[in-house]
């Protein structure tokens, strides 16, 4: 009469995830302050992904979940899916954005300068085992320069068009409501290019280095040139009711242009990202670049990267194989057993 | 009249969690997918607070379809109590203060995973399948742009031909579960993974069946009196798993589909996959009055 533990599965439910939350403890106002200035880059990344520039809400995310990245950018695209969308902010030109960083591969020097800004690129990966010992890891004040790089800079590609190097896409003149919104409509292919911007945008970060990765080893047929890596601050412009155009804040945000010689032309990839994950520009770039002509099914086309680098999706379909699936195995088991038994009878010699 | 007569008072959340543009999707979508039976309609899948694969396609359906006076009863692998079927009752009761029940008789939503229940459902009741791959041929061609438009050429014989390969191999069709069925005589489908002895409950039923994919954004329904046809040869019938003479263990309910459950002598005693159905068979063998429903299948063959 086991049948009478209807109720079984509630409970250990309720159980196991008590386990998994006295692991992480309680969880205050302090820790959600103490992951947003100690994991930058890390709220940064999560914010990407979920399509969601909250630092406090990326960091409550990680808190809960206990840096677990799937199921934090998972809990913040819930959350994000029932809020209301209240206005579309204008288009960012990149000459807008106040530039923090900012390289080209390209050319030795660039029209605005090579300006390095905040990276560990030349640093020494030598772990700071001192701070275990009870000695603070220390930092040194930073020298600014005598004549500071300007905020405001052109884009590499900008200079390339007008000496006829590249063809820069024609602008899109989709405004407002009209400029597709993938979080609000299906996925469809041939995608429209604000969908696979947008797709490339929140993309699971590993995801797209694994693929764009093979990409540069010699499954793409482009080898990527990092034409212009940005990190920056966008303003955030949006219209009141009235008329009055006027800054919301400011989010973080990268961007890479990369190219590669297609006849006597430059081909051009490109991706961006909310907050700084110069990684995933890049990789994701490289897949744009390559995605033009690529063979179905290739890792470069785009409905192969673009379906297999949503890292909800993905880790949500992974983790659902820990489900049962006793129905379909027996199923199978049916088929298996049976057509082994005709195949056995078959063999029997005839009388 | 005021503005705040107008409005609604600040809430965290939407009725049923999901917002009213999201809802809008998927009704739309809905009505679609019933109108062009067994076609996949891509919709806007959102996030719900639960994985990806996990059900959420099921779940944005029940989330719209349900009221508070709907009752509702969830289903894994024919069972109410399986972890996951827990979690999804107690979310949906959760934000939509709708009555669950366990008995498929009361249910006036049916969310399910894997399977039918055993007892016939009427035209009042809908059925709610979740589905992992809603793409039949995908096993024949995985690239989802090709495979769209080979459901709008019929193009189906690579199909056919992975059937009858299967036949000339194995010296049957090996198909476990998700088994391929003609839509009205136009669409294949995917029934979603049910397993064989579940797919002729779909043809020319009372009930509407919604089959979602979350995780792949697409929706498609079987309406109520629509044919539902197994892909199958003139020559080789259709044939469902051979559970038809296998007894419950614990019921002792015969001719259902079973649970296998391997002993420690290396035997397998069974028990009746539907839970419910079980339970009350257990009870009615216990003497105590409980209500039946007719099922579809009778001495282990389907009945109608």
């Amino acid at each position: 009469m086991a049948y009478v533990a209807t109720r079984g599965g509630e409970r250990a439910i309720e159980q196991s995830e008590r386990l998994f939350r006295a692991m992480l403890g309680r969880i205050g106002a302090e820790r959600v302050a103490e992951i947003k200035q100690a994991l930058p880059y890390l709220v940064d990344r999560v914010m990407g992904e979920a399509s969601l520039y909250d630092e406090d809400l990326a960091s409550l995310a990680l808190a809960q979940t206990g840096g677990e990245l799937y199921e934090a950018v998972l809990v913040l695209r819930a959350w994000r899916t029932t809020q209301p969308r209240l206005t579309v902010a204008d288009p960012v030109e990149q000459n807008a954005l106040f530039t923090h960083r900012r390289i080209s591969a390209a050319f030795k020097d660039i029209p605005g300068g090579q300006v390095l800004g905040p990276t560990l690129d030349y640093s020494h990966r030598v772990l700071a085992t001192d701070v275990l010992a009870g000695t603070p890891f220390d930092f040194l004040e930073v020298e600014p320069a005598a004549d500071p790089a300007p905020a405001h800079q052109p884009s590499v590609s900008a200079w390339q068009a007008a000496n006829d190097l590249v063809d820069v896409p024609d602008p899109d003149a989709a405004a407002g409501e009209e400029i597709p919104d993938l979080t609000r409509e299906p996925l469809l292919f041939p995608a429209k290019r604000a969908h696979t911007l947008q797709s490339l945008a929140r993309a699971e970060t590993g995801g797209v280095l694994a693929l764009g990765y093979a990409a540069m080893r010699g499954y793409g047929q482009a080898h990527p040139t990092v034409n212009e890596l940005r990190l920056a601050e966008a303003e955030v412009v949006v219209s009141h009711p009235n008329g009055t155009k006027f800054s919301a804040g400011r989010v973080k945000v990268s961007q890479a242009e990369v190219v590669s010689k297609q006849g006597e032309k430059l081909g051009l990839g490109f991706a961006a990202a909310l907050g700084w994950n110069e990684v995933k520009c890049i990789a994701a770039a490289t897949l744009d670049l390559n995605s033009k002509g690529a063979p179905k099914g290739a890792a470069t086309e785009e409905e192969f990267f673009l379906y297999h680098t949503e890292g909800v999706e993905a880790s949500g379909f992974c983790i659902h194989f820990k489900l049962p699936h006793y129905v379909t195995f027996q199923s199978s088991l049916d088929a298996m057993r049976d057509a082994k038994a005709t195949r056995a009878a078959e063999q029997e010699p005839a009388e | 009249m005021t503005l705040a007569s107008l409005t609604k008072p600040w809430a965290p959340m939407s009725y049923g969690f999901l917002d009213a543009s999201a809802k809008r999707e998927l009704r739309r979508k809905m009505i679609k997918a019933v109108c062009v039976p067994g076609c996949q309609m891509p919709y806007a899948s959102r996030e719900v607070p639960m994985a990806r694969g996990w059900g959420t396609g099921g779940l944005q359906v029940s989330l719209t379809l349900i009221n508070p006076g709907t009752c509702v009863k969830v289903i894994d692998q024919g069972a109410d109590d399986s972890v996951n079927a827990a979690s999804i009752r107690r979310f949906l009761a959760r934000v939509s203060g709708a009555p669950v029940t366990l008995d498929t008789l009361q249910a006036d939503l049916i969310q399910s995973r894997h399977r039918i229940p055993e007892e016939i459902l009427r035209e009042d009741q809908i059925l709610v399948l979740q589905v992992p791959n809603p793409e039949p041929l995908r096993g024949v061609q995985p690239n989802m742009s090709i495979a769209r438009q080979m459901h709008a050429d019929a193009d189906y014989g690579r199909m056919w031909l992975q059937l009858y390969e299967q036949i000339v191999r194995a010296g049957r069709v090996m198909q476990g579960a998700s088994y391929p069925s003609m839509v009205n005589g136009r669409h294949v489908m995917t029934p979603s993974p049910i397993p064989r002895w579940d797919v002729p409950k779909l043809h020319m039923a009372r009930h509407l069946t919604i089959l979602s994919a979350g995780r792949e954004k697409r929706i498609f329904a079987v309406p109520p009196y629509c044919r539902v046809e197994p892909l199958v040869f003139d020559d080789v019938p259709y044939r469902v798993e051979d559970h038809g003479k296998l007894t419950c263990a614990r019921s002792g309910a015969t001719g259902f589909f079973m649970n296998e459950i391997p002993q420690d002598d290396g035997s397998s005693a069974f028990e009746v996959s539907d839970s419910q159905f079980g339970v009350k068979s257990i009870r009615q063998r216990d003497g105590e009055t409980v209500e039946l429903g007719e099922t579809w299948y009778k001495g282990g063959d389907l009945s109608k």
